[in-house]
């Protein structure tokens, strides 16, 4: 979109304030009141109104389940917080730690992976034990309905998430995951708060769209999912990961 | 009503939120989550699911309390903004995520602080709030609600409604511009009320 002149953003006050512009205007909007030096009066006079329009409800108290369920969530999740301490588990061209900063995210169509489940058109790639293949359908199925804490990896390799469901484990899902040489195959791994890894399971190329693999533990005591490209399954990483997240950063 | 009082206990709530202490979320939800409920429940319109809206919006609240700058509004409006966003994704069949995510940040640019609205909510509850948007214009209080309960640009709404793009922004300019006018009113002589406000 072109540059939006002031009276452009002022005249588009109200649809700002309620976030009923599209992405394009709204960024237009922003990218004015960025550099713009003059008064925005109504913009500023229409700017929270939004709030309004909630506290006009009269409040529903939720079931008190809700509450239970909320406080035993979060009695097993840490906070999202810098990760201090964290080193990589050899030397590299390119530390561990960089894959943390933030950037810009294909997020994973989550929706899309439960139309997977719903139409029975899954394919579990290279996991063909069943009863693997029903444990990461089971734990994706329950975070993806109940609200479990989905952490978003991503890198160089493809992108997706770590799921994790009380008592049935944790499972990679990932989608756009790169081709690799036949002689290649992906290595998942757990860090611990020290930075040492934990071999938790491997991953060849797969055609599919979306690929699923149970890891071989739980999150537990685990701040960092990685993956590596080896040759063979290895004790430690070899290279640089490919794709990356941090445990408690959905 | 947002008073002073609850202001200022809910930045201290968020602190200790941020020092990792849980009994400090449970005391914010008990606060904040019946108004959460309310916006989640008016979108859309399931009991269960706007449950699990309120629930995810409480567990990214304590994963990333870290995002909350209270200079840019209160607790009470990040919790809203939220569970609102949430809210609307799911009307649109996009799985909400429990991330607190850039448009959420967007969001709170749109929900700072703002003297009339404030003094607004401060100063009345639900009822008198909605009798203010009562007084509004249908077709103008039907753009608002659109926009907001229902997560429609302008450009959607003039489709909805069978307006030009010019009238469907003029009907939200109006609204708000309508709806700030009657509350400052309310400053001299409260918008009527005809039932006690509960919140």
């Amino acid at each position: 979109m072109s540059e939006m002149t002031h009276s452009q953003a002022e005249e588009l006050a109200g649809a700002f304030a309620l976030g009923a512009l599209d992405r394009d205007e709204d960024a237009a909007v922003r990218a004015h009141l960025a550099d713009c030096r003059e008064a925005h009066p109504e913009l500023e006079a229409a700017l929270g109104a939004g709030i309004v329009m909630a506290e006009s409800l009269e409040p529903v108290s939720p079931s008190a389940s809700v509450r239970d369920r909320l406080m035993a969530t979060i009695e097993r999740m840490p906070q999202a917080k810098s990760q201090p301490g964290v080193e990589p588990a050899r030397d590299s061209r390119r530390g561990w730690l960089d894959w943390l900063s933030p950037r810009v995210a294909r997020p994973l169509a989550v929706a899309a992976v439960a139309a997977v489940i719903a139409v029975g058109a899954w394919n579990i790639g290279l996991q063909s034990q069943l009863g693997q293949r029903d444990a990461a359908l089971r734990a994706i199925a329950s975070a993806i309905s109940g609200g479990q804490a989905a952490f978003r990896v991503e890198g160089q390799a493809g992108h997706g998430y770590v799921v994790e469901t009380p008592g049935e484990g944790a499972a990679l899902v990932v989608t756009d995951l790169a081709d690799l040489p036949p002689d290649r195959i992906y290595e998942l791994w757990l860090l611990n708060p020290a930075g040492s890894p934990v071999a938790v399971g491997t991953l060849a190329s797969t055609q599919d769209a979306v690929a699923v693999v149970q890891l071989e533990r739980d999150l537990s005591g685990f701040s960092i999912f990685a993956v590596t490209v080896e040759a063979e399954r290895v004790t430690a990483p070899s290279s640089d990961p490919v794709i990356l997240g941090v445990l408690g950063s959905s | 009503m947002t008073d002073s009082a609850t202001l200022q206990d809910d930045g201290q709530l968020a602190q200790r939120i941020r020092s990792g202490d849980r009994a400090a979320l449970g005391e914010v939800y008990d606060r904040h989550a019946s108004a959460a409920m309310a916006v989640a429940l008016r979108i859309v319109a399931d009991r269960e699911g706007a449950e699990d809206l309120v629930h995810d919006t409480f567990v990214a609240i304590w994963q990333k309390i870290d995002r909350f700058d209270p200079a840019r509004g209160s607790l009470r409006s990040w919790i809203v903004t939220i569970v609102r966003n949430r809210a609307i994704d799911r009307l649109r069949g996009t799985r909400p995520s429990i991330e607190i995510g850039e448009a959420d940040e967007r969001s709170m640019l749109r929900s700072g602080p703002n003297p009339t609205w404030d003094s607004a909510m401060a100063r009345l509850g639900a009822v008198q709030l909605r009798a203010a948007l009562d007084e509004l214009p249908a077709e103008q209080r039907q753009a608002i609600e659109l926009a907001y309960f229902g997560g429609r640009t302008y450009r959607e709404i003039a489709t909805m409604t069978g307006v030009p793009l010019g009238t469907a922004n003029g009907r939200l300019r109006l609204a708000l511009a309508r709806l700030r006018e009657l509350l400052r009113q309310s400053d001299v002589a409260p918008v009527s009320v005809t039932a006690g406000d509960e919140r």
